[in-house]
């Protein structure tokens, strides 16, 4: 049995805390560089501007899939934006394989929880919180 | 008609930059949007800067203070005769941000890198993936603040109430109240839309080409005195959402048409949008201003 959604969460959050500040914008980007390329057949639906989250920084474009009652994450990011790479990053790494129910059951403001306030600042904090919150509606959309 | 620039001076090339950047009196900084943009590849030896985490306070809504600013720019090995180069991602609009705080503390030689990271990109100059550098401690004296470039709310409103110009740099839907905030943004919303009465619209993004260098002097004349009809020497306050779209403008009109009496109001619609008893003005403005509106992006 795999970890929960909540035990992968404090799982990355250690991983986080383990570094100064500043240090955790390396493991960010190193997070941003791990996100799977989109698979083909959503790069026309990302180019026909389908999947697009409004909520956050230009462009991002999410997709979930649950086949086998599993969450499964697809997402296009820009490279130059590669903070919200990074976090829809850690994202697919605690939600993917997970039932919807795990998911949606976990903490929604886990944004908070990997120690990135200080070297981010509020702001971009609040635009990955959209995105979060997001990825949490479009599993809930999955599912239902 | 105005050809050239106005302090041409101001504004450096990507090539200028890569043959310079290791100059003993030069400090080239990065200011972004995306705060890991640095970290990805940069300028070689260039440093870092950040908006929100070295320039904003992180308590008071205002800029690091006087001593504040002294200790970042010792840190990071800019002295007071150091030429400083500003360059960044989305058309410079953070670079201009930062050159406009070095400018209120009275930091003498600033540059911009035309057209900022991306065309540094596009012409296949070479990122540093390094740490960033450590230089040489200085001991850097700021100002007082320039207040000559910043204007306050309180300000504003009476140069509303006397007719005076603002340029709203934000885009159409943001300026006739159809959005709470930029697209994208939600995070940066405002309980009440539209635009301070009397402003213009000329989104920022109109004065950059799309390689994120700024148009020409003519183009530019031509959008902010032909459709804004903003006067040379009438003093102008321009401003956006949180002062940042705003201050690329102040710089183009202060630097690249040479306006004697231009202001960033850094408080902007999440200040004057969230204000109790401030005029506000929906729509699309003034007929004469329609068509800048319709023709921005």
């Amino acid at each position: 049995m795999s970890a929960t959604v909540a035990e992968r969460i404090d799982q990355v959050a250690a991983e986080f805390a383990e570094l100064e500040p500043r240090e955790r914008l390396e493991l960010l980007l190193e997070f941003s560089e791990k996100l799977p390329e989109l698979p083909e057949r959503l790069q026309a639906e990302r180019d026909a501007g389908i999947g697009r989250v409004h909520e956050c920084q230009t462009p991002v474009f999410l997709w979930v899939e649950t086949p086998q009652g599993r969450v499964q994450i697809y997402a296009d990011v820009a490279p130059e934006a590669p903070t919200v790479k990074g976090f829809v990053s850690v994202l697919d790494e605690v939600f993917s394989g997970a039932t919807p129910q795990d998911a949606l059951s976990a903490e929604a403001n886990l944004v908070h929880r990997f120690g990135l306030a200080e070297a981010l600042g509020m702001t971009r904090m609040r635009g990955l919180q959209a995105i979060a919150h997001a990825i949490r509606r479009k599993i809930a959309a999955s599912a239902a | 008609m105005v050809k050239e620039y106005s302090h041409p001076e101001v504004l450096v090339s990507t090539s200028w930059v890569d043959e310079h950047k290791h100059d003993a009196n030069v400090r080239v900084v990065e200011s972004d949007e995306d705060v890991l943009l640095y970290q990805q590849g940069h300028v070689p030896g260039a440093v870092k800067i950040d908006w929100h985490t070295d320039l904003q306070d992180q308590t008071v809504r205002d800029y690091i203070d006087k001593d504040r600013f002294a200790e970042l720019c010792s840190s990071k090995g800019i002295a007071n005769d150091t030429t400083v180069v500003f360059y960044g991602d989305k058309n410079n609009w953070w670079g201009c941000y930062a050159f406009w705080v070095f400018k209120l503390y009275g930091h003498a030689d600033c540059r911009v890198m035309n057209g900022g990271r991306k065309r540094w990109e596009l012409d296949n100059r070479p990122w540093s993936r390094e740490p960033e550098p450590r230089y040489p401690r200085t001991n850097y004296v700021a100002q007082e603040p320039d207040h000559s470039i910043r204007a306050f709310r309180d300000e504003v409103l009476k140069h509303q109430r006397q007719g005076k110009p603002l340029v709203d740099v934000r885009s159409p839907g943001e300026f006739t109240g159809e959005l709470l905030h930029m697209a994208d943004y939600p995070q940066e919303g405002a309980l009440r839309g539209g635009h301070i009465p009397g402003a213009c619209n000329v989104p920022w993004s109109r004065a950059a080409n799309d390689d994120g260098t700024f148009k020409s002097a003519k183009e530019l004349e031509k959008i902010y005195a032909g459709e804004a009809g903003l006067k040379r020497r009438t003093p102008v306050i321009a401003y956006c959402r949180i002062g940042e779209r705003s201050s690329h403008t102040w710089f183009v009109l202060q630097y690249l048409l040479g306006y004697p009496k231009v202001r960033n109001y850094d408080g902007s619609w999440t200040e004057w949008g969230n204000t109790v008893g401030v005029p506000i003005e929906r729509g699309a403005g003034k007929p004469a201003e329609k068509e800048a509106v319709r023709s921005g992006t």
